[in-house]
């Protein structure tokens, strides 16, 4: 299920319209320097599992790294594994409901769309 | 199967346990009369030697965020000193345990139901993903206790050697460390039902002073019957008969451990649902059964020809003559003193005489 861009594997593929606005709020906090996004699951949410977006400039030594729309999208090993082919997308507008998380993974998806279970 | 035992078997069997086997454990069934512990229990100041609930001690700077993404009530801002009970549900909603979450301050101890320990160590691993939590099973090498009844607070004063009880300085489920017979235990102000209780988790080593040391202040022993008794007429469900998958926390009479604000938990949606538009099926409540009743755990409660509820707890001694339970009774016909038939082979009536909430009405 993986998604590929020029021979890379990409572990969460984030669209144009994500990246910006993740630069958008990286500039609000005032945020400088080598900075990513970091995307992970946690346990919990309405379904078991729920995502977690950061940003920041801490890599792990088993992260999973692809720039993608000049964004460098860490995904930890473990994460990875619940994450494998998802496409981050932000949806805008009155009814917009901010990042979303498109999870060939999740099998099933709670109402606001932030938990998941595989 | 060998059973378990405390450790405080030997000073147990020294005070006249008579001891029976349950949930894998040696257990003091009775001192000398159930009925009359009871009547302690409910009157004086009692101990009870409660080993056999798990115990895990976990340590982790996500200890309390994990635990409050996956259970009912807000516990992630839970200060040292501070605990709170909640519920870990499965995301149906059901109850996978209730457990009491305490903050020591140096770890978080978190007190289970009897046999339960392994399965939440399995459970919180499965949504241990990234974080910084490790947790450890300490029921063997932990002994505690519950000290319970209205003068139990003067009695834990005394053997602590303070003026004043520990019911004002704590907050309900707060946890403070005392010394007791000369050595120290870890007290939390958990309550029974309404009556007022402590839990004590001590060293193994340290329990015999420690409970020599609560017997010099008066308090007095007793064995799993009485204290299931007061279990019982108190509305205190218990894993395996009124907690369980079977349930959710809003049939159990727990609503006062759910937190409606904190945000999304595991089962959170199911369980928002079931309080909103009032989907509730069953209650759990108290029972009170007719001088001539022949009753068994299971046995259906039926009224004008209809099951509308089953028998899941029952104690002949805290209603004197008469038995007294707990059951689960369809919404409809849950109105207080209402009486149900119970359904052959057992014979005689049911009456409802309360509801079960543990943890008051809910916000």
């Amino acid at each position: 299920m993986a998604i590929t861009q020029d021979g890379v594997e990409l572990g969460v593929k984030i669209s144009e319209k994500a990246a910006e606005k993740i630069k958008y709020f990286a500039t609000k906090d005032g945020t400088e320097g080598d900075f990513g996004i970091r995307v992970a699951v946690k346990g919990g949410g309405c379904s078991g599992l729920t995502y977690d977006l950061s940003i920041t400039s801490d890599e792990l030594p088993t992260d999973k790294i692809v720039e993608q729309h000049g964004i460098k999208v860490m995904v930890d090993k473990k994460s990875y594994i619940y994450l494998v082919g998802t496409e981050l997308e932000f949806s805008d507008g009155l009814n917009g409901k901010g990042f979303v998380f498109v999870n060939p993974n999740a099998k099933k998806t709670c109402g606001c769309g932030t938990s998941f279970s595989v | 199967m060998s059973m378990q035992r405390s450790a405080l078997h030997q000073t147990l069997s020294e005070s006249g346990a008579k001891f029976h086997q349950q949930q894998g454990w040696d257990l003091p069934q009775c001192f000398a009369s159930a009925s009359e512990e009871y009547q302690t229990a409910v009157t004086g100041a009692a101990v009870h030697d409660m080993s056999y609930a798990g115990r895990l001690r976990a340590t982790g700077a996500d200890t309390l965020d994990l635990i409050n993404r996956l259970s009912t009530n807000k516990v992630d801002e839970l200060q040292p000193g501070h605990g709170a009970p909640t519920i870990l549900t499965t995301d149906q909603g059901r109850i996978f345990d209730l457990i009491y979450v305490v903050n020591t301050g140096d770890h978080v101890l978190l007190i289970t139901s009897p046999e339960t320990q392994q399965p939440i160590i399995d459970w919180l691993d499965k949504y241990t993903i990234m974080d910084d939590i490790e947790v450890e099973d300490v029921t063997e090498t932990t002994t505690m206790l519950v000290l319970l009844g209205p003068g139990a607070d003067d009695a834990l004063a005394q053997a602590a050697g303070q003026d004043s009880g520990l019911a004002q300085q704590l907050p309900a489920y707060g946890y403070a460390a005392i010394e007791i017979g000369g050595v120290t235990a870890q007290v939390i102000r958990q309550s029974l039902g309404d009556v007022p209780a402590f839990t004590l988790v001590l060293a193994p080593q340290d329990a015999p002073a420690a409970w020599r040391g609560l017997m010099d202040s008066g308090v007095s022993p007793i064995g799993t019957e009485a204290y299931d008794a007061v279990r019982v007429a108190h509305g205190v469900p218990t894993y395996g008969h009124e907690m369980g998958q079977a349930f959710n926390p809003l049939e159990a009479g727990l609503i006062g451990s759910i937190d409606f604000a904190k945000g999304c938990y595991i089962g959170q949606e199911v369980i928002a649902r079931l309080d909103t538009y009032q989907k509730v099926q069953k209650h759990l409540v108290t029972l009170k059964f007719g001088p001539e009743a022949q009753v068994d755990l299971g046995t259906s409660l039926v009224q004008e020809g209809k099951v509308v509820g089953m028998v899941t707890s029952l104690s002949a001694i805290s209603g004197g003559d008469q038995l007294v339970g707990l059951g689960y009774v369809r919404k409809a016909n849950a109105s207080q003193g209402s009486r149900l038939d119970l359904e052959a082979p057992a014979q005689g009536w049911a009456e409802i005489s309360g509801f079960s909430q543990i943890f008051g009405p809910g916000e």
